[in-house]
């Protein structure tokens, strides 16, 4: 941290760069939202025609998708 | 005492109102344990917190030969002067004189201490003058305060008058020109009429023919702090929570200089919050940044005497409702030439 003015820092909620798994997960993620809709259902179906997949390679489901948002998200 | 009643309503005006609580800077700033100065409200002030998170500030002058104290020593639960060694405690009591132990200075309360406390990440301190040093009540805004809805706080500080950061804010028409190109606010009608709505902390400053849209409508609410509450839509990519909001607030550093809170948040919760969290981390507050750049550079470059060559039109009223607002406030709280 800095203690000189001004204090101009772009990124103040991250707690490290995204790794590029995360970036392509929210890049995908906001495809959906646009052309798919803002169920559950939709973004796991969504995510999951795009092969953009867990981390371990495994097709979305519901709950891993809640599972990841929540370590991601927390 | 360092902040005076008897200060003129022209230097209240340019260095922020006193007698209410301001932000000063976000909690981060000072570590457990670490401490920092400060400027605000044209004055100098000493953060200084304890290692078990206990928050202080004093004002930044030694009340032995006005050294600041922000040159001195964390001595854990006091700081120490490093001129003299002159040791003060959180609540500015002086409580060692080491160089003439039994000075008359000891046990004497002779720095100014705050009214700290810390609010969704910053840290708010009340600036009462030498005769309104109770802290006014503070109401907190409630999208802070909602366990239904997320924030996220962005800090920023920028070369510009205080007055001139809540101006913009209390102008939402400049969203569909200056913000024209950004994530939220390229929609909507670039002509408008705006009415005034009273409220019983502030007012509303809206546009009668459009909501929903663009930067449609914002609230100043004065609840012990000063603040805007607003809301934008954003656009689909941005997931399922609808549109997302804004609690403003200002900290006047000095004539010249202004630090900026802004609370990004949305009603949000379960997955839709965490997603929302992910996609703002990752991708969102990037394009948050660019829109509050663009507010940056205009008021950076507006000239010393702006608002003295002014002609102004009927979107302006919320403007001008402040401006009296607070002139009166400064008005009211210097006592020079009474």
């Amino acid at each position: 941290m800095t203690d000189t003015w001004p204090y101009l820092d772009v990124h103040q909620s991250r707690t490290h760069e995204p790794t590029p798994y995360e970036y392509k997960l929210a890049a995908t993620l906001e495809e959906v939202f646009t052309r798919e809709g803002h169920e559950l259902t939709d973004v796991v179906r969504g995510l999951n025609a795009r092969q953009v997949h867990a981390a371990d390679g495994s097709p979305w489901t519901e709950e891993s998708f809640r599972a990841e948002m929540n370590r991601l998200g927390a | 005492m360092t902040l005076s009643s008897s200060a003129t309503a022209d230097h209240i005006y340019a260095t922020g109102l006193r007698n209410q609580w301001h932000a000063v800077v976000p909690s981060h700033f000072v570590a457990p344990g670490a401490m920092r100065k400060v400027t605000a409200l044209g004055e100098q002030w000493l953060l200084f917190r304890r290692s078990d998170g206990a928050l202080s500030m004093l004002a930044d002058r030694c009340p032995h030969r006005g050294a600041p104290l922000s040159l001195g020593k964390h001595l854990g639960d006091r700081v120490a002067c490093w001129y003299h060694g002159v040791e003060v405690e959180p609540d500015g009591t002086v409580s060692s004189v080491p160089g003439l132990p039994g000075c008359s200075l000891e046990g004497k309360k002779l720095v100014t201490s705050l009214p700290v406390r810390e609010v969704a990440g910053a840290i708010l301190a009340y600036f009462g003058d030498e005769e309104h040093p109770e802290p006014a009540e503070l109401t907190l805004p409630e999208p802070l305060t909602d366990p239904d809805v997320d924030a996220f706080l962005c800090y920023a500080e920028w070369d510009a008058p205080w007055r001139y950061a809540v101006e913009n804010l209390l102008d939402p028409m400049h969203g569909a020109f200056l913000h024209h190109d950004s994530h939220t606010m390229f929609d909507g009608d670039t002509t408008a009429k705006f009415r005034i709505r009273e409220t019983a902390r502030g007012y509303f400053f809206e546009k009668t023919d459009q909501r929903g849209v663009n930067f449609d409508w914002v609230e100043l609410c004065r609840t012990g702090v000063d603040w805007v509450d607003l809301s934008i839509p954003y656009p689909p990519s941005a997931g399922p929570g609808g549109a997302f909001g804004i609690v403003g607030m200002v900290c006047p550093v000095d004539v010249r200089r202004t630090g900026v809170f802004f609370w990004r948040y949305r009603r949000v919760q379960d997955w839709q919050r965490a997603s929302w969290r992910f996609l703002y981390r990752t991708l969102i507050e990037q394009r948050h940044w660019d829109v509050l750049e663009q507010d940056r550079v205009m008021l950076e470059a507006m000239p010393a005497d702006a608002d003295q060559r002014e002609n102004l039109y009927q979107h302006d009223l919320g403007v001008v409702r402040l401006r009296r607002l607070y002139r009166a406030a400064a008005e009211a709280q210097s006592t020079a030439g009474a």
